[in-house]
């Protein structure tokens, strides 16, 4: 027996990181009532809290915008949404001003200006603030404004009228009770997808959101394009959660170090200054050991993190975090200048968001942030405007009784498949480099023959033995759906760009594939489209293909 | 082993570590209504638990628990 609670709100805010904090407080100063809720407790869920660069573009500052934008457009292999890239980089020095007017700090000098980081020899800078700190700070902001805090619930589904969205519905994770949220207006701010490798820590991220606005009849997009970290030395001791250096070491410490060289005394060519999978590219090559060429000023950086060998070298190791989506351009398909999805009354931000501002590659550190508090700022305005000219929700009954079975179905079965197995198995067969790193029509298929077989065979028989475990049951729907996105877009684009590698395509097609992947739930099939770039943001047809593409991928 | 205890004599049973967790691993135990380790397995030792309880009763190591699972049942 469940007991059910429903909640009225003029906008539903369903993730409670960055980009949900921006746009649960700008919709609450538009005078919106506004519930904000997320599967964890506000502030201290999700990946938002371990984040503290922040791009920030000010001219004041000496920045050169026509720099920074050359620097994405450049990794972002043509791909970027020009219009969203430049709208990052204006809006980020507001966001900065907004969140300091809120109470959070950035980290200052003494003279008072904030420190800059610049990381990889690029012309952006972050402002950085202190991990876990400052999403307290902005819990406590929120919740003097007025704005709504649901903890500990976790949402699995949104609701649809008419086509609709109305709200969505969900239960707490100590008890089989159900909330049904009825909204104008909906914000998804759910954070992105990754896949880790089970062991380290941190590595669980479901992408609820995508799942969910997919079921809903969203468009997604950007699921082809896979991020990747490595790690150097002893893992353990690079995953440091508790000074934030992670085993994404690298990158910031990218000016920390000279070169790469490889097995062969070559130095391996980087494509950009994050996430270059050019050394998993080695290794499939035979080239490994790997060693990182420590800059010599910065050697005791290395050596506090335990990670030298007893020759003084650094040596790589792969597979730390093998396929991270790029933040901005993996999500929910975002059509306006307002964070709108493609189905009247939802809106996306952050890495639930493919407002595309970064193209086929995250190249440039802070974005992430940055990108999440542009984009939920506005997705919370534009959600505000659009519940103002709505009526009251309603929902249809039976329309209703099937979404409560199919949120409860796990717990209702008296046995059958273990969220906890499916979720390794699904992450055993998705980590390895040569599925989404180095990717080939065969090994792609394997893979989805798998995945297909756990949609068909083993999702429907995921069993929950208590609502913890529903919740597991849930996400682990959701991990695969996601899975069958990945793999299936990957297929779909027979090219390689930017952080999408194809051994059997290995050029870059500008005839076929200037264009962004959207795929879509056309009567339970997973149907793609591709939305061609706008003619001003194609390459000058005079630019030969080197120029274009400075980047050599293998067998190209 | 993630969380290696949430030490019963410090703990004042504020639950600030029961809401804390984003994993759920952490319930109120109740007849002592001190916080006990319940779903150990699901820890991503993200710190929360140690880092914001008053009393520093929780201790964490930097590994997950991974322990043998069954497929089905």
């Amino acid at each position: 027996m469940h007991e059910e609670y429903i909640i009225e709100t003029d906008i539903l805010v369903i993730g409670g990181g960055m980009a949900g904090f921006n746009a649960a407080i700008k919709a609450r100063e538009q005078g919106m009532k506004v519930t904000f809720v997320d599967k964890g407790y506000i502030s201290k869920s999700g990946q938002t809290p371990f984040a503290m660069d922040f791009a920030c573009f000010n001219p004041e500052w000496n920045h050169d915008q026509d720099s920074w934008l050359k620097t994405i457009y450049s990794a972002g292999e043509y791909l970027c949404n020009r219009e969203w890239t430049e709208i990052i980089l204006q809006d980020s020095l507001q966001r900065f001003k907004d969140l300091e007017s809120w109470g959070v700090e950035f980290i200052r000098k003494e003279s008072g200006d904030p420190v800059l980081n610049a990381i990889g020899g690029t012309p952006t800078e972050t402002v950085q603030l202190v991990e876990r700190k400052f999403v307290k700070v902005l819990r406590k902001h929120a919740t003097k404004l007025g704005v709504n805090l649901v903890d500990k619930v976790m949402v699995t589904d949104l609701l649809e009228n008419n086509g609709k969205i109305i709200g969505a519905i969900g239960f707490p994770t100590d008890s089989c009770h159900l909330y049904i949220f009825k909204a104008k207006a909906t914000v998804l701010t759910m954070g992105g997808n990754s896949i880790k490798p089970i062991s380290l820590i941190g590595s669980e991220l479901t992408a609820d959101g995508d799942a969910m606005a997919y079921r809903a009849g969203a468009e997604i997009s950007g699921k082809e394009f896979t991020h990747t970290y490595y790690t150097g030395g002893d893992p353990a001791k690079w995953y440091n959660f508790i000074s934030g250096i992670s085993a994404v070491g690298w990158e910031r410490s990218h000016k920390n170090f000279t070169s790469i060289t490889n097995s062969e005394g070559n130095e391996v060519q980087l494509s950009s200054p994050l996430g270059f999978r050019e050394l998993d590219f080695e290794a499939y090559a035979g080239r490994t050991p790997l060693r990182l060429n420590v800059n010599e000023k910065n050697i005791h950086l290395f050596q506090k993190l335990g990670c030298m060998d007893s020759e003084g070298n650094v040596p790589i190791i792969g597979g730390a975090k093998p396929s991270m989506a790029v933040h901005g351009t993996e999500g929910i398909w975002i059509e306006n200048k307002k964070s709108a999805a493609s189905i009247p009354g939802l809106y996306a931000g952050g890495d639930c968001a493919s407002t595309r501002h970064m193209g086929a590659a995250y190249a440039v550190w802070g974005f992430a942030l940055c990108g999440a508090a542009v984009t939920g700022a506005r997705a919370g305005i534009g959600a505000a405007e659009y519940a103002s000219q709505e009526e009251n929700v309603t929902i249809d009954n039976e329309y209703l009784d099937q979404i409560r079975r199919m949120t409860l179905a796990p717990i209702k079965r008296k046995g059958g498949i273990k969220p906890r197995w499916l979720n390794q198995v699904l992450n055993h067969n998705l980590t390895p480099y040569f599925i989404f790193q180095i990717k080939k029509a065969d090994r792609i298929e394997a893979s989805l023959t798998i995945v297909e077989y756990m949609k068909e065979n083993l999702v429907p028989r995921l069993y929950a033995k208590d609502p913890h475990e529903l919740r597991l049951a849930h996400e682990s729907k959701n991990m695969v759906l996601n899975a069958e996105m990945k793999l299936r877009a990957s297929l779909f684009r027979t090219e390689s760009r930017g952080k999408h590698y194809r051994e059997d395509f290995p050029l870059r097609d500008d005839k076929s594939w200037l264009a962004w992947l959207k795929l879509k739930n056309d009567n339970g099939e997973m149907k793609f489209t591709k939305e061609p770039l706008p003619k001003e943001w194609q390459p000058n047809p005079n630019k030969s293909y080197e120029e274009k593409y400075p980047f050599r991928f293998p067998g190209e | 082993m993630a969380i290696k205890i949430i030490d019963p004599d410090l703990c004042t049973g504020c639950k600030i570590c029961v809401l804390s967790c984003p994993m759920d691993v952490i319930r109120m135990e109740e007849i002592e209504k001190k916080a006990t380790i319940k779903y150990l397995e699901d820890c991503t030792v993200c710190g929360w638990c140690a880092e914001d309880c008053p009393e520093d009763a929780i201790i964490i190591t930097l590994e997950k628990y991974l322990p043998i699972i069954g497929s089905w049942e």
